[in-house]
């Protein structure tokens, strides 16, 4: 009997059956919560790269003041065999008139993770420019829930996510994007794209996209499969064998994201720690 | 002097508050061919969008008539159907209209009268086989996945079909490998004659060689700073425009 | 401008919304008791088995909650809607032995006109009973069996006991147990083996009296390599007090078979229609749905299609339209649970004057399902911001072996589009007009060309003086 309570929802319920709803908070991840506020002020501009390498729950609050730049790395490299390897996290952004918030999310590590992202563009013009990655290993358990509320006119979103999933991993990821009424002018896109390498994944994806305005340009893709054969040939032609062609074309999908931290040396570690699990499986 | 189609007079217009049209008059007279000739920026497709009525541009001051009759009061469709084309730069996709239904829908919207299905299908089909379309776009939506130069010959097909008085042409040539513009020049040139008028934006004079070029216009910041005859093309072409601002200006 | 949309849309609901006298031989009492059931059992001459899985349905139907999603059905009050309304008619075959008043409706609807130009077979319900049946004599020679459901019990009680909510259990939902418990009239048809349907076949369900429900159950078997078109349609006139719809449908689609199920949906404004609609298709068959929901205060539909045999397909498209005070949600699902299946869903949505439009769906992949394709397409269409729209599709993949895209749009009629269309000299109400339809048209091409009309139409209207 699983008793635990709900960590996060999706601002619109669908089937039960399909178990998309809610996340549950893991188990025994006790009740101490680390957090953590940012705020930068009006005019300012700023980046942060957070690592959270140990497990246990943890919670961003951050504040994009009017005309305020920031970009946020969150890099999650819990250890797998760790103690307390399950991991919560809760990113709550709000955006100021003509802020920019820039977020990019590397979920690599843990056992079971629940992570919600949740961004107010609450001013007008005020952007969020979302790009995440997760990379689902062993029997993993990712359950992901990015929401982008546009409230402010013309505002701008853009969500891509890059996954994936190998072993015995289940990853669900649902990400919205909510129009409220008087987002006049706004736009939103978002994108997911999934590969899939190994017969015992799952993976659920859940686009949601909510308008209240007409005035709206939205706009959301999902694109789950298994690696380009062509692809894999065409390296494959060029003298790499199978395992580092397929590394090589993981890698590819993932380097949009990864490409974006600024820190050359997480970099280089989310790198060779992809390389070593891909090779191992 | 051939009977004025189009006058403008000292035109002013813009969006919201930037003025980009700036005292601009040029007068088109039936039969004849113009060209208007200017740098990226100079407010060429503005001029073509105001004169059709956009409703994104403001004019704040001037006058635009046809045949005698003021354009600035009325809606885009009424110029329309008063004898206006435009042919646009970029054409919009419309998904789920097909070419056929648009063209003829339009022919009924300008003439007011019913279309008879047959004799309509078989000119369509025939300007399609001039334009070198083939048939089976007559029934795919209107631009929907089409190529850029597929883009521009339905333009002109409309143009053919819709038979305006003056045809507004906004770089009708741009992007087209030879053959395409080969194919769109013939097609304004079968268009023109003596009843009606061209008023073309080009940086390309091979859509002009099958044509007569009555007047040459340089449109530059909003405004026509030089005017001529046919040998103006050649002159931008070996000078190009600073020569004319530095003219004009020396001029002032 | 504003009057004249109140008067087209006086007159295009007119033909709906004539209502007869109620006439009806007899009615059950409102709401819902074992009596009442053991009663429609009765009067239906159910066989005992019936009886039984009525009674067990009840008992489903008083365990199970409401649904935790979807649209508010806090307008349903179970216990005033009347469950069964027998028409004063008898079930029958020719056209001439259908009481006027009756025969009059459906006159003016153009059932008995389609009949003889352009389908195969017709049936057509009042409240809870069929009131005429009749099918093309060669089709009968062939064995083709097209008749109402409470005939089909009599004469074919084998089959009918084989399938009947088999695929939709009454546990499935509290409407489905609902069913499971009133249901009553609904059309049978059974294609044998090899047998191609060349002209569809055509049930039409009519709604007269208010505050009741309708319960029809709809179950076609498509054997072995033959194919059929079956074609829904609903009405019902408006009144001030809600009246339910909680049909069930179930298609069973044989190795090679094809069937495709057409339904126009345009109930009046104070139908919930809670309708549910599932597909069972074996190896090489293909079911195509063609979905128009335009009607009703509240709907739920998501036509469910599983596909069990290898190569097995499904065809979506969809279509609905949310005006003032609907709240429509619809979709579709799609399991594919056998390798090489493959399923297309493809949806237009149009809300308006403060309709609410919903697109839900699920497409699930199984582990067995080794290289299943999938790809889902859907736009919305809001025309103006008093509306809402929402987009809620869920994909659940099981494996590394499937191949799935899923793609959609919300927006509303672009400003670009309009200047160009009046740049060819057509005004601006009929630019929109012919936007929305291109919007829709490709859903309308799929559609039997009397509804593609009748829907043309409904745009014309619905956006009469409403811009611009």
């Amino acid at each position: 009997m699983d008793t635990n309570e709900i960590y996060s929802e999706i601002p619109m319920r669908t089937w039960r059956w399909l178990g998309v709803n809610e996340i549950k908070t893991p188990a025994n991840i006790g009740d101490d919560i680390k957090k953590q506020e940012i705020t930068v002020e009006a005019g300012q501009s700023d980046e942060l790269v957070l690592e959270h390498r140990n497990g246990g729950q943890h919670e961003t609050v951050v504040h994009v003041g009017a005309g305020a730049k920031l970009h946020l790395v969150l890099a999650q490299l819990v250890p797998t065999d760790a103690p307390n390897s399950s991991y919560t996290s809760r990113v709550t952004v709000d955006v100021a008139d003509g802020g920019a918030f820039s977020y990019t999310g590397a979920e690599l590590g843990g056992s079971t993770i629940a992570s919600e992202l949740t961004v107010n563009l609450t001013g007008k013009e005020s952007t969020a420019d979302v790009w995440s990655l997760y990379f689902g290993d062993g029997a993993r358990l990712l359950d992901l829930n990015y929401i982008i509320r546009q409230a402010g006119k013309k505002t701008d979103a853009n969500m891509q996510v890059r996954g994936t999933l190998m072993g015995t991993s289940t990853k669900n990821f649902r990400g919205t994007l909510d129009f409220l009424e008087g987002a006049k002018g706004s736009v939103g896109r978002e994108n997911e794209e999934v590969m899939l390498l190994d017969e015992g994944v799952r993976n659920r994806s859940v686009p949601i996209m909510l308008s209240h305005e007409d005035d709206v340009d939205g706009h959301h893709a999902v694109a789950v499969g298994r690696m380009d054969e062509a692809k894999l040939f065409y390296l494959m032609s060029r003298g790499l064998d199978l395992e580092e062609a397929k590394s090589l074309v993981v890698e590819a999908s993932l380097r949009p994201v990864i490409d974006r931290i600024p820190d050359a040396k997480l970099r280089e570690e989310i790198d060779s720690y992809l390389k070593g699990r891909l090779a191992n499986g | 002097m051939a009977e004025n189609l189009l006058e403008i007079q000292d035109l002013h217009a813009g969006v919201e508050d930037k003025e980009i049209l700036k005292g601009l008059s040029l007068t088109v007279g039936k039969g004849e061919v113009h060209v208007i000739l200017g740098p990226n920026g100079s407010g060429k497709s503005t001029l073509m969008n105001v004169i059709m009525g956009h409703p994104k541009y403001q004019v704040t001051s001037g006058t635009m008539k046809f045949e005698g009759e003021d354009l600035t009061a009325m809606k885009t469709f009424e110029r329309a159907r008063k004898g206006l084309f435009l042919s646009f730069q970029t054409p919009e996709e419309i998904p789920g209209i097909s070419v056929e239904n648009m063209i003829r829908t339009a022919k009924q919207a300008i003439t007011g009268e019913r279309v008879k299905i047959l004799p309509f299908r078989k000119k369509l089909r025939a300007m399609m086989e001039e334009l070198k379309i083939s048939p089976e776009y007559a029934d795919r939506y209107m631009n929907v996945g089409f190529s850029g130069g597929e883009k521009k010959r339905n333009e002109i097909l409309q143009l053919l079909m819709l038979e305006p008085k003056l045809a507004l042409l906004d770089e009708t040539d741009s992007g087209l490998d030879v053959d395409a513009v080969q194919i769109v020049s013939e097609g304004v040139a079968k268009f023109h004659n003596d009843d009606n008028s061209c008023l073309i934006i080009t940086h390309n004079t091979r859509i002009l060689e099958k044509l007569k070029v009555d007047k040459v216009h340089v449109l530059m910041n909003g405004e026509i700073v030089e005017e001529g005859g046919a040998e103006l093309i050649d002159t931008i072409n070996e000078k190009g425009f600073t020569h004319i601002l530095d003219d004009a200006q020396a001029g002032k | 401008m504003a009057k004249k949309k109140t008067f087209v849309e006086d007159i295009e609901r007119t033909l709906y919304d004539i209502k007869d006298a109620d006439n009806s031989a007899y009615k059950s009492e409102s709401g819902l008791t074992e009596d009442i059931i053991r009663d429609i059992s009765a009067r239906k001459h159910d066989p005992q088995w019936m009886l039984e899985f009525r009674l067990k349905s009840l008992e489903t139907y008083n365990k199970i909650g409401l649904p935790t999603w979807g649209p508010s059905l806090a307008d349903l009050d179970m216990d005033k809607i009347v469950t069964y309304v027998q028409p004063d008619a008898k079930m029958t075959g020719n056209w001439k032995d259908v009481p006027e008043d009756i025969k009059d409706t459906f006159d003016r609807l153009g059932i008995p006109e389609a009949e003889q130009t352009s389908l195969g077979g017709v049936g057509a319900q009042y409240d809870s009973e069929v009131v005429y049946h009749s099918i093309q004599e060669d089709m009968v020679k062939q064995g083709v069996i097209y008749t109402d459901m409470e005939t089909a019990i009599r004469e074919h009680e084998d089959i009918v006991k084989e399938y009947f909510m088999k695929l939709v259990p009454p546990k499935d939902h509290k409407f489905a147990a609902l069913h499971g418990a009133v249901w009553s009239g609904g059309s049978f048809v059974y294609v044998p083996a090899g047998v191609q349907v060349k002209m569809p076949l055509q049930s039409y369900f009519r709604l007269n009296a208010a505050g009741a429900g309708q319960f029809e159950h709809t179950l076609i078997i498509v054997e072995p390599g033959a194919s059929l078109h079956f074609i829904e349609g609903c009405s019902a006139p408006k009144y001030n007090v809600t009246n339910l719809h909680a049909g069930c449908v179930e298609l069973y689609v044989k190795e090679g078979a094809r069937l495709r199920y057409s339904t126009i949906e345009n109930w009046s404004r104070n139908m919930m229609n809670l309708n549910t609609k599932r597909a069972l298709v074996e190896k090489d068959g293909i079911i195509e749905w063609v979905s128009g929901s335009f009607g009703s205060h509240v709907s739920c539909l998501y036509p469910c299609s599983i596909l069990h045999g290898e190569r097995a397909r499904c065809e979506f498209t969809g279509v609905t339209f949310a005006s003032k005070g609907q709240d429509l949600d619809t979709g579709a699902s799609v399991i594919l649970t056998a390798p090489d299946t493959s399923a297309n869903i493809n949806t237009r949505t149009i809300s308006k004057a403060g309709g609410k439009a919903t697109y839900r769906s699920a497409v699930k992949v199984t582990k067995n399902a080794r290289r299943a394709k999938c790809s889902v397409n859907c736009e919305s269409l809001m025309l103006d911001n008093e509306s809402r729209s929402d987009t809620l599709p869920v994909m659940d993949i099981e494996g590394a072996d499937a191949d799935v895209g899923h793609e959609a749009k919300i927006g509303r009629i672009s400003d670009e589009a309009v200047f160009y269309l009046t740049c060819r000299g057509i005004d601006e109400d009929e630019a929109r007009a012919m936007i929305v339809r291109g919007f829709v048209e490709p859903i309308a091409k799929e559609l039997p060309l009397e509804y593609a009309v009748e829907m043309n139409n409904l745009v014309n209207i619905e956006l009469e003086g409403t811009m611009g």
